[in-house]
């Protein structure tokens, strides 16, 4: 069965420094989920294999985002579990799925074989992706900015874009990210001279394969029920009221 | 040659940026700062990093930029508290010296880094 649209796994482990992408991923899931989207979130321990496959069994997401660290061909979530490496049963999994691993060199082997298997798209890095921890996770800019920039690219889906739309909104906010840092307001930050360098590395690195016009979360247009008419009728009227005073 | 193409190319340049050094002559490095007030006294040293700078160039070789983009990369981490300020996704932590280690044995991590900070001046030179 092909996967459900408007259905997300989120993966979101906070052991190895990961708490530092993890506390970003929350946000925008916070900020940019729209009604009508089923989102499931795995943090901490219950980003773990077995939970893992269990949500992708049962939801059947379109959408699998997921941050943990990486190499050229495998990718593991909490605690540096292994959860995927190259010819295992496990990257077939990810058919017919739009799949952003957020980590390090992925891009390298184990990106292409997800697409390999049929995957609708792969969001990645191709060498090693850094991030700031000189401040406490999620608490600054300064630890927030290289994780806003990459998760941009689920912001858009979330609000229903298609991918390569999604893909064009994460290389601009790289670039609004780096501005800040070098020209905008946070170009005084004692720490601004790493930043800019951190999301320059970051956004030269970051690889998209798959198909671009797929829209996984198309956004609909609001159903009236009854429930909601006590609540429309007052600004009805209104608007009728105006229209009929305009047109005179 | 105008010394006010100078003086506009250095008022665009974040502030931070111009005290790293960025501008070869003789196998010197000069920051934009310095090379500025040189530019005004009108001296020949001046007059070389002027001819570079109108022409969006900082050094003449592939050497002469790692060579700079090191020395810049050791003035930003230099002045940074020896603590654990830079992470990355296949779990390795860095302090500032031990980042700029990798950056001077040259090893694939530091090589980004440098490679990166490359493409950055290349980008300072291009500022109007």
């Amino acid at each position: 069965m092909p996967a459900l649209k408007n259905t997300f796994l989120f993966v979101e482990p906070l052991k190895h420094y990961l708490e530092y992408g993890s506390r970003v991923m929350q946000e925008i899931v916070r900020t940019y989920r729209q009604p009508g989207q089923i989102i499931t979130e795995l943090l901490g321990d219950e980003a773990n294999k077995e939970k893992i496959k269990q949500e992708l069994q049962r939801l059947n997401p379109i959408v699998f985002v997921a941050l943990g660290h990486g190499n050229v061909d495998v990718w593991s979530d909490e605690c540096t579990e292994v959860f995927m490496r190259v010819g295992d049963p496990e990257v077939e999994l990810m058919k017919d799925r739009v799949v952003h691993l957020n980590s390090c060199l992925t891009a390298q082997e184990l990106g292409p074989a997800i697409i390999d298997a049929g995957a609708i798209a792969y969001i990645g890095s191709k060498e090693e992706f850094w991030f700031f921890t000189g401040d406490a996770p999620g608490t600054t800019r300064a630890v927030r900015s290289p994780f806003l920039a990459e998760y941009q690219f689920d912001a858009s889906i979330l609000q229903g874009k298609s991918n390569s739309d999604a893909r064009q909104d994460q290389m601009r906010k790289y670039d609004e990210e780096i501005d800040y840092w070098t020209f905008g307001d946070g170009k005084d930050d004692p720490n601004s001279l790493e930043l800019s360098r951190i999301l320059g590395i970051n956004k030269s690195i970051s690889v998209f394969l798959g198909e671009g016009t797929v829209v996984p979360s198309p956004t609909r247009p609001m159903v009236v029920s009854a429930s909601m008419l006590p609540i429309l009728l007052p600004y009805l009227a209104l608007s009728w009221l105006i229209y009929r005073e305009l047109k005179h | 040659m105008t010394k006010e193409f100078v003086s506009n190319w250095i008022s665009k340049l974040p502030e931070a940026e111009k005290d790293l050094p960025l501008l070869l002559v003789d196998s010197s490095a000069y920051t934009p700062r310095v090379a500025y007030n040189e530019v005004m006294r009108g001296s020949d040293l001046g007059n070389k990093l002027q001819a570079l700078i109108e022409s969006g160039r900082f050094g003449t070789t592939l050497s002469d930029e790692q060579t700079i983009a090191k020395l810049r990369l050791t003035e930003i981490m230099r002045t940074k508290p020896e603590k654990p300020l830079f992470a990355t996704l296949s779990g390795k932590v860095f302090t500032p010296s031990e980042l700029l280690k990798e950056i001077e044995e040259g090893t694939s991590i530091g090589n980004q880094w440098v490679n990166n900070e490359i493409s950055h001046m290349k980008s300072l030179m291009q500022v109007r």
